[in-house]
Order: structure tokens, then sequence, then C-alpha cells
């Protein structure tokens, strides 16, 4: 079957391919196609498309939930010999979707291992010259975790790595992780085993895709091995074409295990990404260069080309900046020259890009495109409450891309400059950057002064553990992983984010449980380039699944671990006080269901039993300090470390 | 509430409250060991109620209390008035708000513990010379 017939085109725009794949549909082959739901209109007919005919009547009728016969039950647990011996292959299937993923550069596919992909598991762990590397398998003690990892790994590298997970199960416990990632707009590329066996019916499903397709821009469940390794490469096309999110290939566990005979790896083609027009682009560069205090605003873009070519843009045409790079990843660097108010706020032409601004702003497309997935109704905040009061959006705004923007305005800006208004853009930009750079001092000198209190108090200050830290980092290539919302955000005045994953922002779906796992994605991306992750790790997020301290360990990643140990939930803590006053009933309970005690949890010890080095529990602030450089300079040598710090709770 | 409204409220409870508390003997007049045991009911009662959720074990924290800073702790009368006339009915939203304590959850007693353990918090934070990595960050930004 070509990629035509599988209604994947290639080099276009999702909502094309969508609507392609729309009319194949409508044609009268059904055999052996790809069951792809996309954006765009797929999902009506998903369910007996993705099912495919040749599966039979009986087959669907019969109930998911038949229960396992004791053989199979028996293998699940691990108690049972093998299955029956498969025939040999001389090339296996599953060899061949290693080889799509390593040709797309997928550095590490996270799993918790299940029998409905042991073909590929195989397969990553002993296929090619260089077996499990690119991909590297990464073991995940969760779903969830797996996707959080996936998840960390996307925001600080701005591509995709895979979460591998079994069946429904699998997909189950992975949901909410893949549904943060969703609202953070990460790419990433899910791959859920699915059993067409039925080895363990529990296991299986016809749509099992239909338990995240809310929160999934795209999905498929191809029916033979050459849609499959087109369904990968589409996966990863569709996950970081704009708007970049997470999507899925559920994967047949038999086809993972056939002969793939001559079959050849299909040619892979990268999205063209959806632009301004030239003539905007004209437009917009004119403004630019005609305005006499021109203001960018930069939010997050896609990847560090598109950092750069803002920078270029910025200084080819004076502009002072407006940065998103301490609230998340992928934004203009905070601490250029041109960051900040500049000589003026008075500003003549304000452009954003991936934000919104007075004049024209480039930003998109949103999630909010994707529109005909979302069958639960969850709605992603975007549906209107008339308790919030929303911004309305502006009508500057145009919905294309800026990353794939920026190349075409700085192209037309430099076929219009002048030596004479390049001489004033120069003079402007001297005059910005000492205005900027005065007023950073200032406003550093005001913010130590709301750091200062507490400082030598017990437990710790958080402003304190955030300023002591600075200097021990500030020399090597760091990313701060952890959302910082609940320990006061001090990186932002105090630190510097100069680059693309300085910080990876809050939690897209305000989900906790994301922290860690998140921080030990990022440090996969570290590992391999020289760089440490910072992450400064709530008490109650880290409970979820801490297991991925074991992982960290396994896979020896650079990450510092440094406990915001209040023993609490703490947010939660403050919000039943506040019921409990509401109604006059005093608060001498609201610790009931929101703290850590009795007993109190050691993380130290905890972390030692997964094989991390550690220590703490620590309350005293100088003590702090020093286990602060013991493990910065564990984590430098590529060695996790966690310190267990008690905090003031907030 | 709106800030006017929630003013007048304070005021109007003032009233009452410094009528109530005329009674109450003033800190200065206790002796150090009735002091200390005041303060050290009011140190249980300061964790029990939760009062570091927002105010930290030492007074530093979202609402800071170290050193006076609060206008709220001028006087006994005024934090009673205070703490009694924080009533929010209905909130839209969760809130983080600080609670409202009417005596049936908290005694005038018990109250005044709080307070008195709350004027013992002070804070000597270091000059920005003094504390190295405070000296290192303001440095490497004038470089
Ligand atoms: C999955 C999930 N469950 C529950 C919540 C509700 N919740 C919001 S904040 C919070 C407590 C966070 O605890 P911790 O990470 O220790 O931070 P702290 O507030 O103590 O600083 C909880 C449980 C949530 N946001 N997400
Ligand atoms: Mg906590």
């Amino acid at each position: 079957m070509t990629s035509k017939e599988s209604g994947i085109v290639s080099g276009k725009t999702p909502s094309e391919a969508g609507v392609e794949l729309e009319a194949e549909r409508g044609g009268i082959s059904r055999r052996g196609f790809i069951g792809a739901s996309v954006a765009g209109g797929a999902s009506t007919v998903l369910p007996a498309v993705a099912f495919g005919v040749e599966n039979s009547v009986t087959e669907t009728s019969r109930p998911a939930s038949t229960p396992p016969d004791a053989k199979k039950m028996a293998r699940e647990v691990g108690s049972s010999s093998p299955p029956e011996p498969l025939a040999t292959v001389r090339r296996a299937a599953s060899d061949l979707m290693v080889q799509v993923l390593r040709d797309l550069e997928i550095e590490y596919v996270a799993l918790n291992p299940g029998s409905s992909f042991e073909g590929l598991q195989e397969s990553l762990i002993n296929y090619g010259e260089r077996p499990n590397h690119m991909p590297e398998v990464i073991s995940a003690m969760h779903e969830g975790a797996a996707v959080d990892m996936a998840h960390g790994y996307g925001r600080s590298e701005g591509k995709p790595m895979c979460a591998l997970l079994q069946g429904t199960v699998g997909l189950q416990n992975a949901s909410m992780a893949i549904y943060q990632a969703y609202h953070g707009h990460t790419p990433m590329i899910i791959l859920a085993g699915n059993d067409e066996n039925n080895f363990l019916k529990v296991h299986t499903g016809e749509d099992i895709a239909g338990l995240v397709r809310p929160y999934t821009k795209w999905d498929a469940q191809p029916k033979t091995l050459e849609d499959t390794l087109v369904a990968l490469q589409e996966a990863y096309r569709q996950s970081i074409t704009p708007p970049c999110a997470p999507t899925l290939v559920v994967l047949n566990s038999e086809i993972q295990k056939e002969e793939a005979g001559d079959l050849q790896v299909p040619r892979y083609s990268a999205p063209v990404v959806r632009s301004i027009g030239k003539s905007q682009a004209t437009i917009i560069a004119k403004a630019l260069l005609q305005a006499k205090n021109p203001h960018i605003s930069v939010g997050r873009l896609r990847s560090q080309a598109g950092i750069d070519h803002a920078v270029t843009l910025a200084e080819l045409v004076g502009a002072s900046v407006d940065s998103m790079a301490t609230f998340g990843p992928m934004s203009f660097p905070q601490r250029h020259p041109l960051v900040g108010v500049g000589q003026d706020k008075n500003y003549d032409f304000h452009l954003g890009l991936e934000i919104a601004a007075a004049d024209v702003s480039i930003t998109g497309p949103h999630l909010k495109s994707i529109t005909d997935r979302d069958a639960a109704g969850i709605g992603f905040g975007w549906k209107e409450n008339p308790n919030l009061k929303r911004r309305p959006i502006p009508d500057t705004l145009i919905a294309e891309d800026a990353e794939a923007s920026l190349p075409l305005i700085i192209n037309a800006i430099e076929s219009q400059l002048t030596a004479s208004l390049n001489s004033v853009i120069v003079e402007r930009i001297e005059k910005h950057s000492e205005k900027n750079r005065s007023a950073r001092i200032n406003s550093l000198h005001k913010a130590i002064e709301k750091k200062r209190p507490g400082w030598h108090g017990t437990p710790v200050s958080l402003a304190r553990m955030y300023a002591e830290l600075w200097p021990m980092i500030k020399d090597l290539d760091w990313c701060l992983a952890s959302p910082s919302n609940f320990t006061g955000r001090h990186h932002r005045e105090l630190w510097d984010h100069d680059k693309p994953y300085s910080y990876l922002g809050q939690y897209p779906a305000a989900a906790l449980g994301y922290c860690l796992g998140a921080s030990a994605g990022a440090a996969l991306a570290a590992r391999s380039r020289d760089r440490i992750v910072i992450n400064i790790q709530g008490d109650g997020d880290f409970n979820f699944m801490p297991g991925t301290v074991w992982s960290a360990v396994h896979h020896q990643l650079p990450m510092l671990t440094i406990m915001h140990n209040n023993r609490a939930w703490h947010m939660e803590l403050m919000y039943v006080q506040y019921m409990a006053g509401v109604r006059g009933r005093g608060t001498d309970r609201a610790h009931i269901g929101t703290t850590f005690r009795d007993p109190y949890i050691n993380y130290a010890k905890l972390a030692e039993g997964y094989g991390m080095k550690s220590e703490g529990p620590i309350s005293d602030p100088d003590e702090m300090v020093a286990a602060l450089q013991r493990g910065v300079d564990a984590v430098k040598r590529g060695e996790p470390y966690l310190i267990d710090v008690l905090t003031q709770p907030r | 509430m709106n800030k006017i409204k929630f003013m007048l409220r304070v005021g109007f409870c003032m009233v009452g409250a410094s009528i109530v508390l005329s009674a109450i003997a003033s800190d200065d007049l206790k002796s150090d060991e009735e002091a200390r045991v005041v303060q050290s009911s009011g140190k249980q009662l300061y964790y029990d109620h939760g009062c570091f959720a927002c105010h930290g074990y030492n007074g530093i924290g979202k609402h800071n209390l170290a050193n006076d800073v609060s206008a709220i702790m001028t006087s006994e009368a005024v934090y009673l008035a205070f703490i009694r006339a924080r009533s929010e009915l209905n909130p839209p939203l969760p809130s983080q708000k600080m609670p409202h304590y009417p005596a049936s959850s908290l005694s005038d007693q018990q109250a005044l513990d709080i307070y008195a353990y709350i004027k013992t918090f002070r804070d000597t934070p270091p000059k920005v010379d003094d504390a190295p990595a405070l000296k290192a960050i303001v440095e490497a930004a004038q470089q």
C-alpha cells in the first residue's frame, strides 16, 4: 500500500492530511489500511475504521472483558512456560520499527515492560550494530513516569522521545501524564502495544486509542507492517508540527513478530510548517523599520533555531524585548541586553511572537484548532466559563507559526534596511542596553530585599535555597526542570535564563506527580549534553511516583533533587484552612488529609533504598549550603543526588 | 468582599473587642514566668491551628509577622478584632486568604496566647555583603 492509500500525505499540513484521509475513507478499499484518527473530522468514522473488517463481527462482538484462561494468566503473572515457539524470522518486523525510530533520531524509549510489545522490546535491546542506542530503553516504574520523562525531555529539547505502554492498562496509567503533556503542547510519541491475539484480553481493546483520544493530537492503529512504519513517521511528523502535542500509535503485537522480508523503511519527509505569507512579512518588516521605538514580545518558540532568529530580528531592528524565559522553555535569552522595557515605554510598534501584542501577534496554530477529538467534552479550559473573565482574542492575531515566519521577516528586513536606518538602530540598541542594564540592577536590589528575610531561619527559607544554589551552578550548563510555583519562583529574579531549557515551566495542567518524572526526562537530555538538571521537588508531588528515583540511578542521570519538604500537600492545607474559616469551625483539624505527619517521611533513606546518594533531613540553612555543594559536585560527575531539606511551607 | 466594606467590618468589631479586652491584662503586666507559659502555649497553638501555613514557622512567610511589621499586631484589641472579622461566605473559588476565627473555634485566651508568641518573632537578615551568595549574585549582575 502506498502512503497515499494510507491517508498519510507527506509534506502536507496536519489539517490538509486530515482532509485527504477523510476523503480516502469515503472510498471503498478498507483492506489493510491505517485507522488513523487525525484532527480534521476523522473521529466520527473511527471506531469502524480503526478496527478493520478483517477482524470479523464475531470477534468484535465478544465482550472485551472476557477473562484470560488459566494458561494465559499464568504466563502473565510469570509462573508459566514461554509462549508457543514462533516461527524463526530472518528479519524481524520490529527491527524495522526500531530502524524508523533510529532514523528519526529518537534518543529514548521509556517503558514499563509488557507482553504486547515483547517483539519491539527485543528489537530495541538487540537490533543493529549498536543495539539499545538511538533509541535506548529507559526503565520506568510507572507508565505515568514514562510519559512524564518524555514530557521533560520534549520541553527541554523541543523534539519527541517515546513512551511505550502495555495495552489498555498501561495507557490508562499513563493517561493523566498524557493529558498534561497535551496541555503543555509537548511533542512526544506514545506507543501502545495491543495484543491482537488476545493473549490477555483485558489488556486488549478494539480502539484503545479512544482512551486518550481527547488529549492526543493524532493516533493510528495500523494493520500491516508497512503501515506501522508509515504511522511511526507520521506520529513523529504530527507531533512536531504546530500545534505540537503527543501522538499515539497502537502497535499490533503480532505484526511486531512478523517476517519483514525485503520491506524497506519508507522515506521520511519533514513537515511543512505553515508561516505567514511573504507580503505579510514585508508589511511587518516595514513597520518594524519605520518605528522609532519598536518592541517585541517573545513567548514559547519551538527550538534553538527559532530563538536565534528572534535574537537576530531584535538586533536587526533595535527593538526592546519581553522574554518569557522565566516562565517556561524556548523563549528569548533573559539577560540579552535588549531584554527589558528599553529606553522608553511608549512603543510605536509592538510585535508578538507566540504571545499577544498590541499591533501584530503571530501565534499559532493553537490546540484549540483541534476541535473534533474531545469526545469526553473536557474542553481543556478553553470553553467559556461564565465565572472567569477571559481576555478577548485580539484582532491583531495571525494564527501561523512564529518560528517558521521569522526567516521571512528577517529576509524582508535585510532587503529594506538602509545604512542610515542602520546607524539609528545601532544608537538605539546602545540606549536600550544601558537602560535595561541599570533597570536590571535596580530590580535585583529590590528583589534581594525580599529574599533576605528569614535567611537564618529554621526550617530553611526557599528564597535562600534558590539564592545559595545560583553561584554554584551559574557557570555550568543547567536546566531547572521543576515547576517553581510552590517554591516561590525565586529563580526568576536571581538566576539567568539564557538557554531554551533554562526553565521548563509550571505544571501545564496543574497536575501533580509530574515533577520527578519530568526532571528525569530533562536529565535524559542533559546526560549526553554535559548539562545538569536541578529539581526542587515538592514532597506531595514526589510521593506519586517515587520509583523514578531508581530510574535516575539506573540510567545515571545528572539530576540534583532538592526536597522542598514542607511535610504537607501544603497548597491544599491552605485551602482547607480557609474553608474551615469560612464555616467558622477552626483550623486545628485542617492537617487531616493534607499533611505528612505520623510518621514523617525520610526522603534521604528512601532515596538510599533506591540506590541514590542522598543526605538529610536538613533544617539548618548553613548545613544546607554545604550539602548543596556536595550535590552539585555529584551531578557534575554524572551521579544523581538527593538532599532532603526541611523547608518553610512557602 | 471589597476593601472598604472589610475595613468597616474590622472597625466595627474592634469597638466591640476593645470593650471585652479592657479587662484582660496587657503584656507588660505579666510576670516573666507567665509570659513564658503563654508563649509556649502560643507556640503550640500557632502550630496546631496552622498559622505557620502562611506566616512561616518564625513569622517569615507569604505574609510576614516577625519584627512587628504587621499593622494588625499593633495591639491585642486590633489583632483580636481582625481575626474575628474575616468571615467570607460562599467563596466561588478555593482561596488562601486568612481564615475566620470565631470565639467558638479559638477562645480569646488562646488567641492572645498566639498573639504573645507572634510578638516574640525576631528576624535578623544579613546585609548583602555578609551573605556570600547574595553578594555573588549582585556582583555577577554588575559585571
Ligand atoms: C493529580 C493531582 N492531584 C491532586 C491535585 C491537587 N493538589 C494541588 S496542589 C497539591 C499539593 C502539592 O503538594 P506538594 O507538591 O508537596 O507542594 P506544596 O503545596 O506542599 O508546596 C495537590 C494535592 C493536583 N493538582 N493534581
Ligand atoms: Mg509539600
